[in-house]
This record gives C-alpha cells, sequence and structure tokens, in this order.
C-alpha cells in the first residue's frame, strides 16, 4: 500500500504517512479516477494539493525585515514564505535552523530533502571558553504521531533548561555521583516529557512521541543520556571512534540476539523504537553512560537522519575527517548536507562539541557561564 | 462588509523536466451588500433600450414594459438615466441638454422615466457605437458615479461602417459594465457578444417578448446586489515564467489573457468588474523553468485587488517528483473547465461554419461539443445542442445537422455557449 498524498511505501496499519505526515485510513485523499467518472464523483471539489502549513509557533517566523533573503535569488522573502522574485520556497525557520551557543559548539536540524516537515529539535549550550561545558540536546519527533515537530522541540527546550546547571560532581562515592548524575538527567527527560505532553491535544488520537539524546561534555568527561535511536558519538581525532548511546529499538534488539548491524538496521522495522518519550510513553527514564576522553576529537549527537547514511562510529569519522574543518558548525552543515545527498530520506540533525586537548595535555577548567544558542 | 475568499485546485506535482501549471482558482465574496453603498461612490445604471425601425409594435410594447420593470429594480438613490438608441443615441430621461446627464432615483424620478419610455415610438436605423458613446458621456458627467453598468437591448444587425463600433466598445472598456439582450433573432451574436465580452457583461436571446420583462428584473436585481464596485484579479508569476493564459471558467468561459494591466514586472492585473455574493472560478495556466526532482516553487500568487487593497490570495505550486503515480494525475477541476472551455470553442466554430456553409467543419465541430457537454455534464448544452443537431452517438460525437432549425435555438446555443457548469453536485434535495 502507499500513500494517497505522497506516494511513498507504507508500513501495514498506518494511520499517518512516514513520510509526508498525512493522515490515512479514515479520511483517504480522493482516489484517482478515469476521466469519465470524474463527473459523479462527491470529492469533486477536493484539492489534491495540500494547504501551506503554517510555521510551528515556536519558532516563528521572523517579520519581513529579519526574514533571510532567498537562498536561490537573493530576492526578498514573502509573507507567505515564498520568494517574491522566482518563487523558491523559502525553508521556514523550523525546517532548518542553526546553534552556535559558543565558537567551539554548533548544531544544524534540518528538513532534509525527501521530507515535507523538520521533526527533528535540537537545543544547544556551551560555555564561552573551549573544552568547558557543552550540553547537546537531539529529540526525533515521530513522524506518524501529530504535531510531534512542536512536541519535539518543545521537549529539547525543556531539557535544555534542567541541564544548565553542572552536573553533580566531587561529593560522596562515585556510586553516589552516577546516581545524583542519572537523577539529574531523568529529571532533564521528564521535563522533556512535560513539555511533550503540554502541547499535545488531550483528544489526539495519536499523541505526539519523540526520542531523546543529551550529551553533556565538562572537560574531560562526557556523560550521556538516551531514550530511543537518536545518538551520541565520540569522533577522536585519531584512536577508535566509539558510539556512546545504545538505541532502544527492535533493530538493536536483533543486534543483541546476533543479527549483524546491516541487516537488522536495514529491516523492514529498522526503525521501530521500543522507548520514547510523550503521553503514551511506558518508561520516560533514560539510559545514562559516561566516559572520559584523553584526546582531541568531536562529541557528536546526532537523529537518525544523519546515522543511517553512516552507522558505524569509523563510517562517521571518516565523513568528519572529509570535512577537515574545525569549525562546528561548518562540520554540521558538512555531516547534513552529506545526508542530503545521500538521500536524505528522514530529518537530520548533527550537533558537535569540539573537545581540544593542548600537547601538554592540560585539562580545561570546567564552569564559566553557559549560554544558549 | 465584503468579504473575499480564495481556493486553489491543482495538481502541483510535475515530472522531472515538467514546466507547465494549471490550475483553477475559485474567489468568493460574501457581504457584498448592495451597488453603491460600500462609501466608495455611488452606483449609475442607464438603461438602453433600441427604439429602431425594426422594432415590431409587440417587440416595443415588451420591451417598453420591461424597461418600466427595471426601473423598478433600482435601489432609491442610484443614479440613472434611459437611453433610446437608433441611427442615434438619444437621452429620454433625464431630459436635459447640459450638465449632468443622470439622476438619483426616487419616486418622482422614477415615475418620471417610466412616462418618457411610454412615449417611445419605433424609427430609423441601428447604429450602437453612438449608444455606448453616450452611455459613457452621461456617466463622466457625474464624478461621483464609479460603479457603472449599462442594460442594452436591441434587435437588430448594427448598420455603421465596420470598424466603428468597436472603436466605441474600446473607448467603454474598463469604464462601464454592460449586460445585453437581443430581442427576437435578426441580431448578431458575435457583433453583441463582443460588446459584452469587452464590457464584463453577460449575453442572452430573448426569443419572445413576453420574457422580456423577467429578463430585465433579473438583470437589475443582480446588478444592484453587486456592493463590490470594481475588482482585478492581480496575478503574480516567478522571474522567468510565462503566463500561459488567465480565463474566467465560471459562470461563463472568458479569456482574460490580452486583458493584462501591469502592475509591476512580475504581476499583472486583469479586470472582473462588479462583484456581488457569488462564486468565479479561474483557470491559470503558468510555464516555469524546471526544477530538480523534491523541488517546491511558488508558480503563481493568485489575488483579487480592490484598488491596491490586496482582499484574498492563493497560492499554485510546482513541486518537481519522480513519482508518476502523483504526476499523472489530472486535477478533476482542471480536467472539467478544460472540457468546458473547448465546448464553448467548438459550439461557437460549428455554428460559425454553419453559417458560412461549411457543413463538413459544422459536423465535425458540433459533433465534438455533444461528445464534450455530455463528458463534462453540461446538460444546458446537450439540450440546446440537441435542437441544432441529431445525435447518433453522444459518446463519440457522431452527429448531423439538422434540416430545418428554429433560428431562435441555434442563437440560443450560441448565446449560452460560454456558460459552463461546476463539477460540485447539485445537493439532491
Amino acid at each position: 500500500m502507499n500513500c494517497p498524498t505522497c506516494g511513498a511505501a507504507l508500513a501495514p496499519g498506518a494511520r499517518f504517512c512516514e513520510n509526508c505526515g498525512a493522515q490515512l485510513g479514515d479520511a483517504p485523499a480522493a482516489p484517482v479516477l478515469p476521466a469519465a467518472a470524474v463527473v459523479d464523483h462527491p470529492l469533486g471539489d477536493a484539492p489534491i494539493s495540500a494547504p501551506t502549513r503554517k510555521p510551528a509557533a515556536a519558532l516563528p517566523d521572523p517579520p519581513a525585515a529579519g526574514r533571510r533573503p532567498c537562498a536561490e535569488c537573493g530576492g526578498e522573502v514573502g509573507p507567505d514564505l515564498y520568494c517574491v522574485e522566482c518563487g523558491t520556497k523559502a525553508p521556514s525557520e523550523r525546517d532548518h535552523f542553526e546553534e552556535q551557543p559558543a565558537a567551539w559548539v554548533g548544531g544544524v536540524c534540518d528538513k532534509a530533502v525527501g521530507k515535507r516537515r523538520n521533526e527533528d529539535a535540537m537545543a544547544l549550550l556551551a560555555g564561552a571558553e573551549p573544552g568547558s561545558r557543552a550540553v547537546l540536546i537531539v529529540m526525533d519527533g515521530v513522524s506518524n504521531s501529530i504535531d510531534s515537530d512542536v512536541a519535539s522541540l518543545a521537549g529539547a527546550r525543556a531539557a535544555r533548561e534542567v541541564l544548565r546547571m553542572p552536573l553533580p560532581a566531587g561529593m560522596g562515592t562515585p556510586e553516589s555521583r552516577d546516581a545524583a548524575v542519572r537523577k539529574v538527567f531523568t529529571d532533564a527527560a521528564a521535563a522533556a516529557n512535560t513539555a511533550i505532553v503540554a502541547v499535545t491535544d488531550p483528544d489526539s488520537p495519536n499523541p505526539a512521541s519523540a526520542t531523546f539524546t543529551a550529551a553533556v561534555l565538562e572537560g574531560r568527561r562526557i556523560t550521556w543520556a538516551n531514550i530511543g535511536d537518536s545518538r551520541s558519538y565520540w569522533l577522536p581525532d585519531d584512536g577508535t571512534p566509539v558510539q556512546l548511546s545504545v538505541d532502544d529499538s527492535l533493530a538493536q534488539a536483533q543486534i543483541a540476539t546476533g543479527v549483524a548491524r546491516e541487516v537488522a538496521e536495514s529491516g523492514p522495522q529498522a526503525h521501530a523504537i521500543t522507548k520514547w518519550l510523550g503521553r503514551d510513553s511506558e518508561d520516560p527514564t533514560p539510559t545514562v553512560g559516561a566516559l572520559e576522553v584523553d584526546r582531541s576529537g568531536w562529541l557528536l549527537a546526532c537523529s537518525d537522519g544523519l546515522w543511517n547514511y553512516a552507522s558505524e562510529p569509523e563510517e562517521l569519522a571518516e565523513r568528519v575527517r572529509e570535512a577537515a574543518t574545525d569549525d562546528p558548525l561548518a562540520l554540521a552543515r558538512a555531516l547534513v548536507a552529506f545526508a542530503n545527498a545521500a538521500g536524505g530520506h528522514d530529518n537530520i540533525t548533527a550537533a558537535l562539541a569540539r573537545v581540544e586537548l593542548g600537547h601538554n595535555d592540560q585539562t580545561p577548567t570546567p564552569g564559566g557561564e553557559p549560554s544558549d544558542g | 462588509m465584503a468579504e473575499f475568499s480564495a481556493a486553489v485546485y491543482q495538481n502541483e506535482f510535475l515530472p522531472d523536466g515538467g514546466t507547465d501549471v494549471n490550475a483553477i482558482v475559485t474567489i468568493t465574496c460574501t457581504g457584498a451588500g448592495t451597488a453603491g453603498q460600500s462609501g466608495a461612490g455611488s452606483a449609475g445604471e442607464i438603461i438602453i433600450v433600441d427604439t429602431s425601425g425594426s422594432m415590431g409594435p409587440g417587440t416595443m410594447a415588451a420591451a417598453k414594459e420591461a424597461a418600466q420593470a427595471a426601473l423598478a429594480e433600482i435601489v432609491d438613490g442610484t443614479f440613472f438615466a434611459v437611453i433610446a438608441g437608433a441611427d442615434r443615441a438619444m437621452l429620454a430621461y433625464p431630459q436635459v441638454s447640459s450638465g449632468p446627464g443622470m439622476v438619483r432615483m426616487d419616486a418622482r424620478t422614477r415615475h418620471e422615466a417610466s412616462t418618457a419610455i411610454d412615449r417611445f415610438v419605433g424609427s430609423g436605423g441601428t447604429a450602437i457605437s453612438t449608444w455606448l458613446d453616450l452611455a459613457g458621456q452621461l456617466f463622466a458627467s457625474v464624478p461621483e458615479v464609479s460603479q457603472r453598468h449599462v442594460l442594452l437591448l436591441t434587435d437588430g444587425e448594427n448598420r455603421e461602417r465596420p470598424g466603428r463600433l468597436d472603436e466605441a466598445i474600446n473607448r467603454a472598456t474598463g469604464y462601464f459594465q454592460a449586460d445585453c439582450r437581443g430581442a427576437g433573432t435578426d441580431w448578431q451574436v458575435a457583433e453583441i457578444r463582443r460588446i459584452a465580452q469587452a464590457l464584463l457583461g453577460t449575453v442572452d436571446i430573448i426569443p419572445r417578448p413576453a420574457e422580456m420583462k423577467a429578463q430585465f428584473q433579473e438583470i437589475m436585481r443582480n446588478a444592484m446586489a453587486r456592493g463590490v464596485a470594481d475588482a482585478s484579479l492581480r496575478v503574480w508569476t516567478p522571474q522567468g515564467a510565462e503566463v500561459l493564459f488567465v480565463r474566467q471558467v465560471s459562470p461563463t468561459v472568458e479569456d482574460l489573457t490580452h486583458r493584462r494591466t501591469p502592475v509591476n514586472p512580475l504581476t499583472g492585473d486583469y479586470p472582473t468588474g462588479a462583484w456581488s455574493d457569488e462564486s468565479r472560478d479561474y483557470h491559470i495556466a503558468v510555464r516555469v523553468p524546471a526544477k530538480a526532482i523534491g523541488q517546491e516553487q511558488l508558480a503563481a500568487r493568485v489575488q483579487l485587488a480592490l484598488g491596491n487593497d490586496v482582499v484574498t490570495q492563493g497560492l499554485v505550486k510546482a513541486t518537481w517528483s519522480n513519482n508518476s503515480e502523483l504526476t499523472a494525475r489530472i486535477d478533476q477541476q482542471v480536467a472539467h473547465y478544460t472540457g468546458q472551455a473547448e465546448l464553448a470553442q467548438a459550439i461557437q466554430e460549428g455554428l460559425a461554419a454553419k453559417a458560412a456553409g461549411d457543413e463538413a467543419t459544422a459536423t465535425t465541430k458540433l459533433g465534438r461539443a455533444v461528445q464534450l457537454a455530455a463528458a463534462t455534464g453540461n446538460d444546458e448544452a446537450t439540450s440546446k445542442l440537441r435542437k441544432v443537431v441529431e445525435v447518433d452517438n453522444e459518446e463519440t460525437g457522431t452527429v448531423r445537422l439538422k434540416r430545418s432549425v428554429d433560428k431562435a435555438d441555434e442563437m440560443a446555443l450560441d448565446t449560452a455557449s460560454t456558460k459552463t457548469t461546476r463539477i460540485r453536485k447539485e445537493p439532491t434535495t
């Protein structure tokens, strides 16, 4: 079965199209009719083209004066979000946004060429001093749920507020410290969950849901938390790159039983997640882990729109080497461009923090006033 | 206060390399109110009655009664005048020779105008250009009249040197609107349609004098309901694009393509005249440079503008896709109105060929018209066509020309050729 709106293949029993978000089932779009039958068809005045969607309220499009010029011809973008000169559709602020809270931390959240709207979200935080403290939060709204684009952004921003303070450190035993850190991430996930539920229509038959990945860098220590299948990676300039987070997905469950990663991640259920945030979440508690790093490299938090095309840490590290840049925003753009070039079948988010350890291997001092993206 | 809304019907998906975008834009007006009462100037009505010698006593009596009935429909306070048309135009009411040539309607002026109409006698020829020119002068004599409408009745062919009528039509175009009616069968449909189309009005035949009064009342009632004096269809297309055509397709087919007034290099205005509470459909075809698969762009902004105020907007889009299931679909509204426009053309060309004695072409064209009328569900066209041709097979368009055809039926088919049906089903209550 295919989506009557955009033609994409549909999972059996799907209520929304994974590709374009069209509602399926009870309200099918007008079927293709032979010309002769047209006159008698009661849906004769149903438009084929969907109305232009209003941008999500969380990222309102700026007034004409502040709007970026048309990417195609440099012309003015009209209030209907099309260029007034060449008619090119301007990406709405929600469809493509970038954050760079400090020179060494940046990210790009992009709709991707193959998708109709951007349900990924990102929220970043960084101390001004390189290597001091960075928070990368990536959430991927589940596209067959209603309004997941609004929900994911609200969730990511709520979690960022919880992670604004440094993580608990230097108190009691390592166990008590780990428990305190886990509590903070659980609170962050809970705040994201509350924000998602708050923007969900109480009557929604298919409430918004999203994944949750947070990676915090404090000096040499990376702490990560995860729900669903967005990921964090540590990609050192030399040495072995690693995937930090572990997916809550059917693919991951298959991998755990011995199925090869490339087989599991390309199966029909590859993107079915087993944990998520949202009103119908069964377990909003993240998995939490930590890693001490001993060399320079990149901390990456990303959505599956990126890792779909480079799942193995080595592949991602190779893409990073190819980009050959020290600027996190330039690197994030390069990774997004790579995923778009590879097909861009899902929203793409790449958030990066640069870890620069000097030759004398001095530990940067954590702290400093964090600032928003 | 009138409110406008716009709805766009199209298949925005184009195949790789595709360039032509077709859309039907439905513009709906509600709360139009009454002509001349929106505060933006007054309404003016001029009734022109043919008083040439060809008007027989029966027709003349009916025309007088109909004109008087039309006076009754004109809302008090509206400026009006009555013209008697023959080889020259005579101002029958108000009887002035200088100054403002129109007066406000009230009980007294209505009665005086009625009396003036009673005195009409038929004599002389038919020089319609002089009628239009006098109407223009009368409107110009009352500057506060900003919504100008004429009801014109004739019964005969225009007897002027070629070109004179067209010059008068050009002078009137964009200045006033005119609904035209032909009494009997001695007038030329093509000639009167030229006037009505240029002046954004309707054309129809009144075959029997008895029907005249009801027609006049309806025309004037409709005119009085047009509370929005003048509106333009404003079409923006992107740089590098080409407007293939802009056509009103409902309630009638009117090609507006060549009536564009540039607003700026990318935008043009097309006249739509005055609006009552109604819906009109426009078919816009735009050719845009092809873009890559997955790209979306705007092919046209279709707006309704009252002066410089844009009151509603519809967006016509283009999205390139490699999904042939999407790109192969033709929007039902676009398909329907494409057929209706071809139907109008087939009828007019078929009748013209028949009049010129080219029976082969007439048979082919009218056969095609029968086929299209059936396929697009235009029952009025079907029944009118069946009075002119014998239909052997509706589906294949196989017809024979009828040997004896009532002239009035042929003219009724001609005048109704531009009327279209909507795709929506009427409620079956």
